[in-house]
């Protein structure tokens, strides 16, 4: 059939086509063209080819990013899923109750990542800080959780753990709404248990919801950078220093802006790459399943 | 116009200003009508921020040919950045002020107003240590091209109370800060009640530490030597302290780890710190005990660097502008203005005269804690005229600073790295 108005898609597509042309990929062309110059914004850009790609690789910043943003996301993911899972089989339940509560789980999802950041900032203090002081009353020994190169990692993970679980939940709950009842009551009737259940029925229905939030929370870790700023600054020791922060320090610390395209090229095809991964792994149907 | 026509000029104001953040085009109705505006980006939070909005107020009200209109731009390398993103995109305001660090990179890639050929440059009476002339080595060889603003220097910040209960002087020396800072930490079990000593593993103390013991971080010939010997023993010192437990290092880097000190200062979990003169009035008024500033001690020699930022013109603002802002930078240089922005913040007065009069009047005998930046002046060292020292700084010295203090590296074998990276890739 042709349609009568074959134009009028495009012309309604225009407007976000223009946005994303304008705040996302003339951005992103500019960083592939800046990122085979010296440049710092100030003096005339310098083209030396491939260098602020070597000097990234050779330096070992590259490497270190990554291994530091790779750490925190694959606790991020597993933790934001575990816990935004579990959220949501134990409040999936009507009830004034229940819903109060995932509405107070969500709202810190709905906080802005700066006061988040400052509130942890206050509960992990190594003096002073309440996780401390309650840690020490109970007699169990403290960290200095932001001091510490090899614990800070994990503080700021923990935090976004606890920004993101609920946004994980409210999706897991839809996920669990969805799953028609005659299910359960047919598994039940066959004498499966609760666990089960849940691995039988409940777990293999939530497989596309469980690879929305695993994306998400994987893009979601990958750009963390309001609590590394506010919490760290990159540190101790480089610590904390995750991708988006090493390419924030580079352009606007180091004032390199090259070195700090290239950094977000090798970034935008890392988180491309990690993306198709990911949802290839979870959509892809077992060997012999009916479509 | 028509209440559309007006409508709509003011969201297209109200959008370019949350969109671009600057002080531009639609800001200008914030200017008295028939004055010259300028703006004025500044980087201070706090008790300095309403200190310098106070004497920018007390200009446009002074004379009615100029309006000022400050704007705060975050800490010194948001600012700094931000500056260099509006000189770049033609937008920057013509008057800012920036890090001393980074005014021969801003120098040598043109974009100051040299300022010696303005009205009265000659006759505003600096004290050169912290001018252009002795800021910088050979400062005076190279075009003027800034002004002292907020200047500083390392001090000693003591807990009177403390310091009084255990019958201790303010250290003078390496050896007794050690001896102090152990006497005074308070252990309970394996956990620290409170540290003898806090600073922040930062650059600019660094560069105290390696003066003090008889180093230079750049050699006069251009060499970034990063203090030989001198600079190993400043980790050392560091380490040492660290690893008795008589020091805390503070989380967090930059200004995040001077506020961490500061705030170790005032609770009492630091019986003596080291930061800036710039906190002096700040910890005075908040300190629930008497604060006792001193010197920095000396291990081979006494020495400190100078801090703070200095003055800048944007050499492609608009003329009329540039003379607004010339204007404004004669008021801050006389000796009221100065005087006031010292006293009420703890910066150097950056006149002569203000300083004499500030002695004459009595103030530094009231005072004698607002002395101490002043004193130190007589062996502040001159940072090298060196466009890439911020560079050094930022993406060499500091990461390691904190590794070989945090990560317990050998401060012989860092420093030894971090010499053959600087000079590589920056010399």
């Amino acid at each position: 059939m042709k349609p009568r108005r074959p134009i009028d898609p495009y012309w309604m597509l225009a407007p976000t086509a223009l946005l994303l042309a304008l705040f996302f990929f003339y951005p992103l062309l500019f960083a592939v063209e800046k990122s085979f110059y010296d440049w710092d914004l100030l003096t005339p850009p310098r083209y030396v080819g491939f260098d602020n790609y070597r000097a990234l690789l050779e330096s070992g910043e590259l490497l270190d990013a990554f291994t530091t943003t790779l750490s925190l996301s694959v606790v991020v993911v597993i933790g934001s899923m575990a816990l935004g899972l579990g959220l949501a089989l134990a409040l999936n339940r009507p009830g004034a109750f229940a819903s109060a509560v995932r509405a107070a789980i969500f709202s810190a999802y709905v906080v802005s990542w700066v006061s988040v950041a400052l509130l942890w900032l206050w509960v992990l203090d190594s003096s002073a800080g309440a996780l401390t002081l309650t840690l020490r009353k109970l007699g169990i020994p403290t960290l200095d959780w932001l001091g510490n190169p090899r614990v800070a990692l994990y503080s700021l993970a923990g935090v976004t753990i606890w920004k993101i679980a609920g946004y994980a939940m409210v999706l897991f709950v839809a996920g669990l709404q969805d799953i028609p009842r005659q299910l359960y009551e047919a598994a039940a009737l066959d004498g499966a248990g609760a666990v089960r259940r849940f691995f039988n029925v409940t777990w293999p229905l939530l497989r596309p919801t469980a690879a929305f939030v695993g994306t998400t929370s994987l893009i979601l870790s990958f750009q963390v950078f309001d609590v590394v700023r506010v919490m760290t600054q990159g540190g101790p020791v480089r610590s904390t220093t995750v991708f988006v922060y090493a390419i924030y320090e580079q352009i606007f610390i180091n004032l390199r802006v090259g070195r700090a395209s290239a950094e977000v090229v090798v970034f935008f095809v890392v988180l491309l790459a990690l993306t198709a991964l990911q949802l290839w792994a979870w959509r892809g149907k077992p060997k012999g399943a009916r479509a | 116009m028509s209440a559309r026509t007006l409508a709509r000029r003011s969201l297209v104001c109200g959008s370019a200003a949350a969109i671009g953040g600057v002080f531009l085009g639609c800001n200008d109705r914030r200017i008295p009508p028939g004055r010259t505006g300028v703006s004025l980006w500044f980087t201070y939070g706090g008790r300095n921020r309403e200190v310098l909005e106070k004497l920018v107020q007390a200009f446009n009200t002074a004379q009615n040919r100029y309006y000022v209109h400050g704007v705060f731009q975050g800490d010194y390398f948001e600012g700094l950045a931000k500056l260099r993103t509006a000189i770049a995109a033609r937008a920057a305001p013509a008057l800012s002020h920036v890090v001393g660090e980074v005014i021969p990179y801003l120098a040598e890639a043109g974009v100051l107003e040299p300022l010696a050929s303005y009205p009265g440059a000659a006759e505003l009476d600096l004290i050169p240590e912290l001018a252009q002339q002795k800021s910088w080595v050979g400062g005076d060889a190279h075009p003027l091209v800034c002004l002292p603003f907020n200047r500083s220097t390392p001090i000693a910040y003591l807990n009177g109370e403390i310091f009084a209960r255990a019958k201790l002087e303010p250290p003078t020396t390496w050896d007794e800060l050690r001896q102090t800072a152990r006497a005074l930490t308070l252990k309970s079990g394996d956990q620290v009640q409170r540290y003898g000593f806090g600073c922040p593993i930062s650059w600019w103390f660094w560069v105290a530490l390696v003066g003090q013991a008889g180093g230079e971080v750049v050699e006069r010939d251009g060499t970034v030597s990063l203090g030989g010997e001198a600079g190993v023993r400043a980790i050392q010192f560091w380490q040492t302290l660290v690893a008795d437990g008589s020091m805390k290092p503070p989380p967090g880097r930059d200004y995040n780890a001077w506020e961490a000190t500061n705030q170790d200062y005032l609770a009492g979990r630091a019986a003596m710190i080291w930061t800036s003169t710039a906190f002096l009035k700040y910890l005075e008024d908040n300190a629930r005990f008497p604060v006792v500033a001193a010197r920095l001690p000396r291990d081979r020699r006494f020495a400190v660097p100078t801090g703070g930022t200095h003055w800048v013109m944007v050499r492609g603002a608009p003329a009329e502008e540039k003379a607004a802002a010339w204007e404004f930078l004669r008021f801050m240089h006389e000796p009221e203005q100065a005087m006031a922005w010292a006293t009420r913040t703890g910066y150097m007065p950056v006149t002569r005269s203000a300083i004499g009069r500030l002695e004459r009047e009595g103030y530094y005998a009231k005072h004698p804690n607002d002395r101490i930046a002043v004193d130190q002046l007589a062996v502040a060292m001159p940072w090298p005229w060196s466009p890439t020292l911020f560079r050094v700084q930022q993406e060499i010295v500091q990461p390691r600073l904190e590794s070989a203090v945090f990560s317990k590296k050998d401060a012989r074998a860092v420093l030894d790295q971090a010499r053959a990276l600087a000079n590589r890739s920056l010399g």
